[in-house]
């Protein structure tokens, strides 16, 4: 049996074939918790300024949240870290699934990979023991392929993370996919583990087992979190409609970003049919699912019966890949949206860019400045399945077009020309996940500074629409006034992302998920002191953990700092902040202007105690986060 | 008849092992997806969920099987009562039973069966949702 508190790195070098074992300190476990906290320390540690992350010496991280293996509500996610292929920044990205906690019981919480194998390779990790096998028949595999023979090699269980074609063709948004179907998306980690040769991590769970120190406390705040998220409005539409469920949420109130941003709108009938909440009645939802230890049940699993399409079966799709391949590529046929994800999934891609860099062609088709001959025969134009699906493919293989979408749109405009970057819907080169930030200003500043680029999944702050009263609550307890949970104003947008990012942080390294924190709001500080504590026994109050996620961001900043971040870089699409979106309705300026984005900038490192030239952390800051080591850059 | 029984609706299942950890938890005093008395089999690429666990039938052929008599109902509890010192761990029961309810435990070579946790079973407790195991009571 291990103990919660103990944690293990593994690394791997991948180069000379060495593995080692390194314990974590205690301290480094107070300060940094577990999963995204200590893959944050080592990535400090252990990442050199500059170095090409496709290059064999940008470290890969696998880091398992604090509390997996165990039964605390929702306590599935892993997370893992490196510096972008897509951004050149920090990168951390993490899912569900059932791997991480696999990863634990087989005796490891952090895996660091370094180096590039000469052949494919596979790390197989089971109680007790670790190997690096061939994995040469299994390159050019998909997905589910790798699984099923990973999985014909073992008779007991086991648990994958692996890359399909995207992360060996080094999509700069390839994902790796844990436990079949849940993608560690964003930014490209893929193509990180495809550059080192690693098709697959496995995690043979056995007969491993993890210890909490005060079994009885445990128990007792696991069974309230449990409660607590029972009686959430947030999470009880998650269980029945999945997140793709605010598909006509949003529609209705003219919040979904489509067609390349252009439009926030579409056919009510195509939102329905579109959305999660008719899946279960329509024959397409064949299972809800949960994580490891779940207690939301959000992910779905789907199939289409017959038809074009019929045969279509896959994990998901989420909210984000519903909008992206849907209303942002101007596609109404959910069929061919759930063909979109299968790809997806399967071919190891980001469902937000592949979308939105087939969005990005389709708007650079229409305005001339390529044709159909240079699109491979195809004719992207609004709405094309046969558009979305035959680029999705040629995207995985870097074929023909294919190779231009792969590095993402901004690059893919800078090589087309014109002033087709400005309709390349990017920050830091990253298409954001399909929120209309110019009316959701908490959402717009947090994807601002998010580090690895901007999207949702560093900082939620659905608290600010003030949907429901647990929303309403958080809200007033960050601002001491419940009126400011409404999005369109700048005032306190500071202070909401601020908290958001400090619990979200803390909701990451323990390995529960976001959802608990910073959409259903079941699990609040004192619930997560009490269950990190109980666990490992390391003391720790509501304040000290909440300064940990402060500790985290911190140092994330730190790290793109050392990569040549500057102010300039937290900011949002230049559609977003030029091109007024009248489509919304109800929204007096539908821009986030320079103005209104600096004010809260300003605001936003004021509060964080970073200089306003560069949003660099004082020194004062980093010795009041324990970040001394920090301070020389 | 006293005691309760457990339901299983393994269309309802997700596959979270929710109630296969705390299992391990009251059981065993840690987490782990091997000391359980219950399991999920799964397929992850189908999505199949399945939970394995021991439903407390009428007429339970793991007691007709065992061939030293270790096995009984516990007519308190309903639930398949082990005589350890009896028992020789065979496995004939695991391989008796229909539903693949019964688990077994390779250190101390003796069959895991379900002791509904006492009558409060603590599966059922963290399967409010989506409830996939319920249990039943005697009198309905």
């Amino acid at each position: 049996m291990r103990c919660a508190n103990e944690q293990v790195v593994l690394h791997v070098d991948l180069s000379y074939r060495k593995m080692w074992h390194e314990i974590v300190p205690e301290m480094v476990v107070r300060r940094f918790l577990g999963g995204r906290g200590i893959g944050d320390w080592l990535l400090w540690r252990d990442l050199k300024p500059g170095v090409d992350p496709l290059g064999p010496d940008n470290p890969l991280i696998f880091s398992a949240g604090a509390l997996l293996g165990t039964a605390a509500p929702t306590a599935g996610r892993a997370t893992i870290l490196c510096r972008s292929p897509l951004t050149g920044f920090y990168l951390k990205t993490g899912a569900g699934g059932r791997f991480g906690a696999a990863l634990r019981f087989a005796g490891v919480d952090h895996i660091a990979v370094r180096g590039v194998s000469e052949a494919p390779v596979v790390l197989w990790i089971e109680p007790g023991s670790t190997e690096i096998r061939d994995a040469s028949e299994l390159w050019g595999a998909g997905v589910r392929e790798t699984h099923r023979r990973l999985q014909e090699d073992c008779e007991d269980s086991i648990e994958t993370a692996c890359i399909g074609p995207a992360g060996e063709h080094r999509v700069r948004y390839a994902n790796v996919m844990l436990s079949v179907y849940h993608s560690a998306s964003r930014g490209g980690a893929g193509a990180v583990m495809g550059s080192k040769g690693l098709k697959a991590v496995v995690a043979r769970p056995g007969r491993g087992s993890i210890g909490v120190m005060d079994p009885e406390g445990f128990h007792l705040a696991s069974d309230r979190a449990r409660a607590n998220l029972l009686e959430d409005p947030m999470a009880n539409n998650l269980y029945h409609y999945g997140t793709a469920g605010d598909v006509t949420v949003f529609n209705d109130i003219r919040r979904l970003p489509s067609k390349n941003w252009q439009v926030a709108h579409i056919e009510d009938e195509e939102a329905e049919s579109l959305g999660g909440r008719s899946w279960e009645e329509a024959g397409y939802l064949k299972r809800r699912r949960g994580c490891s230890a779940c207690s939301i049940h959000c992910h779905r699993f789907t199939e289409v019966g017959d038809g074009p399409y019929g045969g279509t079966a896959s994990g998901g799709p989420q909210l984000a890949t519903v909008t992206r391949g849907g209303p942002n590529c101007g596609v109404g046929n959910v069929e061919a949206v759930f063909r979109f994800n299968e790809l997806c999934n399967d071919l190891g891609l980001d469902a937000i860019s592949t979308g939105s860099s087939i969005a990005w062609l389709m708007e650079t088709y229409e305005r001339g400045l390529i044709s159909s001959e240079q699109a491979d025969g195809i004719e992207p134009v609004w709405g094309s399945e046969e558009a979305l699906l035959g680029l999705t493919g040629r995207i995985a293989h870097r074929q023909g077009i294919g190779d231009l979408l792969a590095d993402e749109t901004l690059a893919a405009s800078q090589r087309v020309g014109g002033d087709s970057w400005q309709w390349a819907v990017q920050a830091k080169g990253m298409s954001p996940s399909g929120v209309a930030m110019q009316s959701a200003l908490g959402y717009a500043l947090a994807f601002a500074v998010n580090p690895r680029g901007p999207d949702h999944l560093h900082t939620e702050t659905i608290a600010e629409f003030g949907a429901t009263p647990q929303a309403r609550e958080v809200i007033q307890r960050i601002t001491g006034d419940e009126r400011y949970a409404v999005s369109d104003i700048v005032d306190k947008r500071g202070e909401i992302v601020r908290w958001h990012e400090d619990i979200y942080a803390v909701t990451d390294a323990l390995g529960l998920c976001a959802f608990t924190t910073t959409c259903a709001y079941g699990i609040d500080e004192g619930l997560l002191a009490k269950l990190f504590a109980t666990a490992t026994g390391v003391p720790m109050s509501s304040e000290e953990i909440m300064t940990a996620g402060r500790r985290m961001m911190t140092l994330e900043r730190a790290i793109n700092l050392r990569e040549g971040l500057t102010r300039a870089d937290d900011t949002l699409p230049w559609r977003i902040m030029n091109e007024p979106n009248h489509d919304l309705t109800g929204v007096e300026d539908p821009i986030v202007s320079r103005a209104k984005l600096d004010r809260m900038l300003d605001a936003y490192y004021d509060l964080h105690g970073w200089d306003r030239e560069r949003g660099a952390p004082a020194p004062q800051t980093l010795r009041e986060l324990d970040l001394e080591f920090a301070l020389d850059g | 008849m006293s005691g309760g029984r457990l339901e299983v609706d393994a269309a309802r299942c997700t596959g979270c092992n929710s109630c296969v950890l705390t299992c391990a938890f009251v059981h065993e005093g840690t987490f782990s997806l091997s000391g359980a008395r219950i399991r999920v089999d799964a397929d992850p690429i189908s999505a199949e969920y399945t939970p394995r666990v021991c439903i407390q039938c009428a007429e339970a052929r793991c007691i007709v099987a065992c061939p030293v008599n270790a096995l009984s109902r516990d007519q308190g509890t309903n639930t398949i009562a082990l005589d350890e010192a009896a028992c020789t761990g065979c496995r004939i029961c695991v391989g008796a039973c229909p539903y693949g309810g019964i688990g077994f435990d390779e250190e101390s070579r003796r069959p895991r069966i379900c002791d509904l946790c006492g009558g409060a079973p603590a599966c059922v407790d963290v399967c409010r949702l989506p409830e996939a195991i319920r249990s039943i009571c005697p009198d309905g």
